[in-house]
């Protein structure tokens, strides 16, 4: 039947409409005085019984499909031209936002909560220990003795009370934590730190470390290779290789300087790395079986590794900062670029 | 230390890899090279002996021993002339006689006579090699044995025999008050704590130290006596450190040698003197030597080896390894039923006999980083742990700091690292009686001498410089501080404090700021309860405060006081020339933990409509707000949901002394909707009781 098709192009008709007079038009064609239905609706009265019942309910159903068709549209047309007016203020998108006022976290705090999480991920306990410590705990537990020159290797401040000191170095607290503990552990400890020398762009008089510790029946060099490397893989976010080199502190042996491959020019050599393309990250190694007799573990019941990062270091190598000291001066422009 | 290529060539009849590479295979394998330089014919290597090796490798035969292990060369033997043989012909009298008064302090001590020396300079190629080294050439006698330490390791020391008093030798404790001149002319008083060697008379050297005036060599010098000898490492070291002299001889002592090393350098140094000084060796050599030290044995379990590296390394590259080393070597191996145990690798124990020069070999991990550094630490593969599952435990305290330190962030604060320390000044002016600080005993400087025992004082000083480029602030830290305890103890606690200053806003409204971001504060750690409570300085506060009188809170929770916030006292403002109001507050860390919760519980919502009506109060200027809603709270009872202050206002239209309170009361409760005429005798009563103080509800 005719009105079928005529229903189909009118659907169409007003869906390609792109204003309001061409709406009008259409409703014209099909819905006006002279339209289309009025035409069908004239010719009824030709007809007769069921033909006219039928003709006439298809009719007045497109009429009201139709009527709906072009109310909706007739708003979507309304709308549209609300939102492209040209009466509405004009907006600079360009113009600066207005910023709630917010703060700033120190690098190192940012540094050392991304350490922190990473390993987590892979285990480790984030433990404390004091600032202040005895010559034990910083020292001797770890092997170094009273009188000799591996001592030299840390420039320590002594307080004036008992023999105490400012931690040279996060280590005390693996001692302090295998005190209390058996293995297997798996510790990392961050922390401030202090030496005794001559402040400039690489040195300052304290600054912070991130102690490792890994102990159990067969932890070995292999699985530090494999913990470290994940570390600053992550932390940097750059695939960086690490490389071992022979080293000496007296708790650990064997004892490792930790290298990355730079990670500006990874490993081709550029003036951070000093052309060598390596960067010295950490000292390490497997620990010394004196620091497990120091603590009360039998000997060579257990084994494991152990290591130190410099976190000022790290955090200086990811944000590309070249002076230790804007650590510590809490100068607002360099903070708030954090 | 300073190394020449050539020299160390000259160990090796097949040639050494170019510098570059020598560089990198001792930095891999050994120590780092940290530089590299080209001094005319020959290289210099800067190579950073670790401590643990000073005792064989502060010589070129060491760093030589190195790269023939490294390198897998052949080493010749640096042995010239074989002393012994030579003796059979000498006299059998010694022309110089050696007492040696304690043999802990002197271990051994080898002296030998040569005649008819011929002082001069040396010759190029000897200075060369000194200079290369950074030595500077002096005559050859004095040049001779400083090859001879620079080759060997072994310090040795030379003595005009003609000004030896007796020609005898005693090695012995200095006399208290016994003086010495040294060769560089300074005057040294020495006492019982450090060793000399002297005549009969009085000291000739430092031992181990430094050569004194009294029997230099001079051109006029015909006979020496030459010293190698050993002496205790924590002497020397010690006197070292008290006379404030360190030498290329007293590095050496205090990182301890062989004392297998003193007949090798006397050897070198006897013939070198023959060839070059035209001297004559007739008699024997003296060798105090009462115990000698012998090679050690070291078992090492090859099983263990590859557990503690994580890789299995061949049995015969172990063997290898340690043949290149020049240990001597026992085997044994397990029986095959024990090896099917352990896991994959060869078993067996080994029993290394290591040579006397290394020091640093005593335990089996000892040997494990032998094999380790020269197999190639780049051969252990990267494996993870197979480790047991144990979820690691949770630090509270670095929970809680994070959350502070998050919640600060979005209030505006810039969070601060200061130093650790304070100096005199600071002190003063924050009125801390020394003894309460904690004093370095080695400061960097006066402005270091002390532990910070508040945050305070260096935030402020971080305010004045910041200050000059921006005109507010609002900074924090958290940080250790410390005290003095009883007994000499340091007390050593964690601290928090903020900062709010600026250069235009009233004190009184920062004083608000700060407040509203200490509850903020507070309650997102889940701390209820909290109140701020009049300062009552206590006996120990009598002192003046750094805090300005009446601008100063106790902030509590239920009867505990957790910190302070206050207006700092422009005296100290003014004395750091800080032009801005300043507000603190200031925490103990670990009482606020303590108090700090996750726990949250939630209330449900009222069904039913809340109502809410206003009331504003004439009250005398010095009325708290505090009693005020206390006082509404009290007499509106317990269908008060909420009492809200929303303005304070004195001005000119109100009575004098009186200010203004303007209150939301908010009432509702859970059980119905509360009825206009409810309300109506709430309020009604609430004005009742305002009134009752004197105070005129506004209508």
């Amino acid at each position: 039947m005719e009105i079928n098709i005529q229903r189909k192009e009118a659907i169409e008709a007003i869906k390609t409409v792109r204003n309001l007079k061409d709406l009008d038009a259409v409703f014209k064609r099909y819905l006006g005085k002279k339209g289309e239905i009025a035409l069908v609706l004239a010719g009824l009265a030709e007809l007769t019984g069921e033909q006219k019942k039928v003709i006439g309910q298809k009719a007045n159903q497109f009429k009201r499909e139709i009527t709906e068709a072009i109310n909706g549209k007739k708003a979507e047309l309304k709308e549209l031209a609300l939102v492209e007016s040209d009466d509405m203020e004009w907006l600079d998108i360009t113009a600066p936002g207005k910023k709630m006022s917010l703060g700033h976290l120190h690098p190192l705090t940012l540094a050392q909560r991304k350490a922190s999480e990473i390993f987590q991920q892979m285990g480790f306990e984030v433990v404390d220990g004091p600032e202040v410590e005895s010559e034990w705990y910083n020292f001797d537990a770890l092997n170094v003795p009273k009188d000799h020159p591996a001592r030299d290797m840390w420039d320590t401040f002594w307080l004036r009370q008992k023999k105490l000191l400012l931690r040279t170095h996060t280590s005390p607290v693996q001692i302090r934590y295998m005190e209390k503990r058996q293995p297997p552990l798996r510790i990392i400890a961050p922390g401030r730190v202090f030496r005794y020398e001559a402040t400039d762009a690489s040195h300052e008089i304290n600054f912070y470390q991130i102690e490792g510790l890994m102990v159990g029946d067969d932890i070995s060099a292999a699985n530090f290779k494999a913990i470290i490397q994940e570390f600053l893989r992550r932390f940097f976010n750059k695939p960086v290789s690490v490389r071992l080199r022979p080293s000496y502190f007296p708790f650990v042996e064997p004892g490792f300087e930790i290298d990355m491959s730079c990670v500006v020019c990874a490993g081709k050599g550029c003036s951070l790395c000093s052309r060598t393309g390596w960067l010295e990250v950490a000292g390490a190694g497997m620990v010394n079986q004196a620091v497990f007799k120091a603590v009360g573990f039998k000997p060579r019941e257990y084994q494991g590794f152990a290591f130190g990062m410099g976190l000022d270091r790290l955090a200086m190598m990811k944000y590309k900062i070249n002076d230790i000291r804007l650590f510590y001066e809490g100068d607002f422009r360099f903070l708030k670029q954090f | 230390m300073v190394f020449s290529y050539n020299w160390l060539q000259s160990f090796f009849n097949t040639k050494l890899p170019k510098p570059e590479k020598l560089a990198e295979l001792l930095t891999m394998a050994s120590f780092q090279v940290e530089r590299l330089e080209k001094k005319g014919a020959d290289w210099v290597l800067d190579i950073d002996i670790l401590p643990n090796r000073a005792g064989d490798c502060l010589s070129h035969i060491g760093v030589a021993r190195e790269i023939g292990a490294v390198a897998q060369l052949k080493i010749i033997s640096p042995r010239l002339t074989c002393l012994g043989r030579e003796n059979e012909k000498l006299k059998s009298k010694s022309l110089v006689e050696v007492k040696v008064e304690n043999s802990d302090d002197c271990p051994r001590y080898t002296a030998m006579v040569v005649e008819n020396v011929k002082v001069g300079e040396s010759p190029k190629w000897i200075k060369e090699r000194l200079m290369a080294c950074g030595l500077r050439p002096i005559n050859n006698v004095v040049d001779i044995t400083n090859y001879a330490m620079l080759e060997t390791g072994q310090p040795m020391h030379a003595f005009d025999a003609d000004k030896v008093e007796d020609k005898k030798i005693i090695v012995r404790r200095a006399k208290r008050g016994e003086k010495i001149i040294s060769l560089d002319n300074q005057e040294y008083v020495l006492d019982e704590s450090v060793l000399v060697i002297a005549d009969t008379e009085k000291p000739l050297a430092i031992a181990g130290i430094k050569g004194g005036t009294r029997a230099e060599i001079s051109r006029e010098t015909k006979t020496i006596i030459l010293e190698a000898a050993n002496f205790n490492q924590t002497l020397i070291r010690k006197t070292s450190r008290k006379l404030g002299l360190r030498t290329d001889a007293s590095l050496r002592f205090e990182h301890n040698l062989d004392p297998n090393l003193t007949s090798e350098a006397i050897e070198l140094a006897v013939k070198m003197l023959k060839e070059i000084a035209g001297g004559v060796v007739d008699s024997r050599s003296v060798d105090f030597y009462p115990k000698k030290v012998l090679p050690k044995k070291i078992a090492l379990d090859i099983n263990y080896l590859n557990r503690l590296l994580g890789i299995n390394i061949p049995k015969q590259e172990i063997i290898r390894i340690f043949k290149g080393l020049d240990f001597k070597l026992q085997i044994t191996n397990y029986p095959p039923a024990r090896l099917a145990s352990k896991r994959a690798g060869e078993a067996g124990k080994l029993l290394a006999q290591v040579p006397t020069y290394r020091l640093d070999l005593n335990t089996p991990e000892d040997l494990i980083e032998e094999v380790g550094r020269l197999y190639g630490y780049e051969k252990i593969p990267a494996v993870f742990p197979s480790a047991v599952f144990i979820p690691p435990a949770k630090n509270s305290d670095i929970l809680w700091e994070q959350n502070i330190k998050d919640m600060l962030l979005s209030a505006g604060f810039y969070e601060l690292y200061n130093h650790s320390f304070i100096g005199d000044d600071e002190a003063k002016l924050f009125n801390y009686s020394i003894h309460e600080l904690v004093e370095v005993e080695n400061p960097v400087s006066v402005k270091q001498k002390y532990l910070r025992s508040s945050l305070i004082i260096n935030i402020l000083k971080n305010l004045k410089e910041n200050l000059r480029y921006a005109d507010s602030a609002r900074t924090f830290e958290i940080g250790k501080v410390f005290g003095s305890g009883a007994n000499g103890a340091v007390k050593e606690r964690k601290a928090f404090t903020g900062l709010l200053a600026n250069q235009q806003a009233k004190p009184a409204d920062l004083f608000y700021q700060a407040k509203g971001v200490i509850d903020n504060l507070l309650g997102g750690l889940g701390l209820t309860d909290i109140w701020y409570d009049e300062y009552q300085a206590g006996p120990e506060q009598s002192k003046v405060s750094i805090w300005q009188n009446k601008r100063i809170a106790e902030i509590k929770v239920g009867g505990e006081e957790i910190g302070f916030l206050g207006e700092i006292a422009p005296r100290i403002l003014t004395e750091m020339k800080i032009k801005a109001g300043v507000l603190v507050f200031d925490f103990d860390f670990e009482k606020l933990v303590k108090l700090s919760s996750e726990e949250r519980e939630y209330q449900p919502i009222s069904l039913f409509p809340a109502a809410i009506r206003d009331l504003a109060v004439l009250a005398p200027t010095k009325t708290k707000v505090e009693d005020a809603m206390r006082l509404i709270g009290a007499a509106g009872g317990e269908l008060v949901a909420d009492i809200d202050l929303f303005d304070i206002y004195e001005g000119a239209e109100l009575p004098e002394n009186k200010k203004n309170f303007a209150f939301h009361i908010t009432f509702q409760t859970q059980d119905r909707t509360l009825s206009s005429k409810e309300i109506d005798a709430l309020m009604a009563k609430i004005m009742r009781v305002l009134e009752e103080e004197g105070w005129e509800v506004r209508k």
